[in-house]
């Protein structure tokens, strides 16, 4: 049966040509995912320093020598990059080594900070009150980006699991069960027309799942192999139930 | 899309303004700051405008930023821009202003990203209803050509194969509009985080 299937997929061209982009853009969607983690743990992580180095600030010590004491104390990507940073600036001036530290984190949010940070020390303006506001905001920012990803990521895999899977499997026994293959009905164009619907209504759902969790772009490289697989599992169901 | 980026951008925007004023740098030179980059749509506005002040091609940093708010889509973007022209035209107290407008945007944003986890609550199963319901009827009529034979047949007559056919077809592609449709709200409603 699992040859007479693969023989069945080997007459559908665009088929076989989204498995293997399937499979080659499920590769390439691994970094990115990836990046995000190290992003997010370094932004989720920034409050807490910028807190911090806050309170050093208030207790009368240098930004650089609050900075220093915090990168010995941090865990994780935060705390490692920093204490890096630090290290390489003894050949540089502090202002490139903040420079650095943000480029290296690639975060939009670590560079805002970053920049604020150069801008305040430059207008000599009273560091404390700045760092403790600006840990304030982005916790406040980082609350709200958590929480969204906690109350829509559930959401988010249902849609793909119903559209993708449910419903071309479902389908699929309905049409094996109603119209089988092996008692004579002459389904092929109508199970090609379905096929490509399904195709299609994964990409919708893969994209709409993307977007509300605010990662789109991410999830376009997971979209070919969504597809290929709600076609796939179509067309196999449908074999499988009718002959 | 240029709304949603002014709502991405607009917080931050302000967050800076009021360090960079509280630090005692100019308004003139915290535009500058902004338009040198960082913060997508609105950097871009500033710059467009810094570069037309200092070409002389422009009637002052007021005008500039009342043309800017005919150009601006979200409400929170306009309020900046008015409470950045008011300042210039009869010299108001703009760190104040910023922090209270900060504060209120924040809370908004806070209500907005709730607002949107309630709003897409639904859409799993508006679209897994409307994803099921329309294959389902319409695979059921693509097949009754080949259900309804022989004696069957004789009951009901039934429109010609391609009819069917075009019908299925067309209802499978309303059926994907709707859920593309459906699905937009994710997008338009998004709070800009």
């Amino acid at each position: 049966m699992i040859f007479g299937l693969l023989e069945t997929f080997n007459d559908n061209l665009l088929l076989l040509v989204l498995i293997v982009i399937g499979i080659a853009c499920a590769v390439g969607g691994i970094p990115p995912m990836l990046e995000r983690n190290r992003r997010r743990s370094i932004e989720n992580a920034l409050p807490g320093l910028l807190e911090s180095l806050s309170d050093s600030v208030g207790a009368g010590r240098g930004i650089q020598e609050a900075m220093m004491e915090q990168s010995r104390t941090l865990t994780g990507p935060l705390g490692k990059l920093l204490k890096q940073t630090l290290e390489e600036s003894h050949s540089s001036s502090f202002d490139a080594a903040l420079a650095s530290f943000s480029a290296k984190t690639r975060s939009s949010q670590v560079q805002r900070v970053m920049v604020l940070i150069e801008t305040a020390i430059e207008q000599d303006s009273p560091l404390q009150g700045i760092l403790s506001d600006l840990a304030m905001d982005y916790e406040r920012l980082n609350d709200l980006m958590n929480t969204r990803e906690e109350e829509l990521l559930g959401r988010g895999i249902l849609i793909v699991m119903f559209i993708s899977i449910g419903l071309p499997v479902l389908i699929a026994f309905i049409v094996g069960l109603f119209a089988p293959a092996s008692k004579g009905f002459q389904i092929d164009s109508f199970n090609t027309t379905f096929s490509y619907f399904f195709g299609v209504a994964s990409a919708i759902a893969v994209g709409v799942s993307g977007r509300m969790l605010g990662r789109f772009k991410d999830a376009l490289w997971w979209m070919p192999g969504w597809i290929a697989l709600s076609m796939t599992l179509y067309l196999g169901a449908v074999m499988i139930v009718g002959g | 899309m240029r709304k949603l980026d002014e709502q991405r951008e607009v917080l931050y925007v302000i967050r800076t303004l009021d360090v960079l004023m509280s630090s005692g740098v100019g308004l003139e030179a915290a535009i500058h700051t902004i338009g040198s980059g960082g913060y997508g749509i609105i950097s871009e506005d500033f710059s467009s405008m810094m570069a037309r002040l200092r070409k002389g091609s422009s009637r002052g940093l007021g005008p500039e930023l009342k043309s800017m708010m005919n150009k601006a889509d979200s409400e929170g973007y306009r309020r900046l821009l008015n409470t950045m022209y008011t300042n210039v035209t009869q010299n108001t107290d703009i760190i104040d202003t910023l922090r209270k407008q900060g504060a209120r945007m924040e809370n908004e944003r806070t209500e907005s990203v709730k607002k949107y986890i309630e709003e897409l609550g639904a859409v799993p199963e508006t679209l897994l209803s409307i994803g099921m319901i329309g294959p389902i009827i319409l695979a059921i009529a693509g097949l009754v050509p080949q259900l309804m034979t022989g004696d069957l047949g004789a009951f009901m007559q039934l429109p010609p194969a391609s009819t069917i056919n075009a019908v299925v077809k067309g209802g499978l592609v309303v059926t994907l509009l709707a859920m593309f449709m459906i699905g937009l709200k994710a997008h338009t409603k998004d709070p800009g985080l």
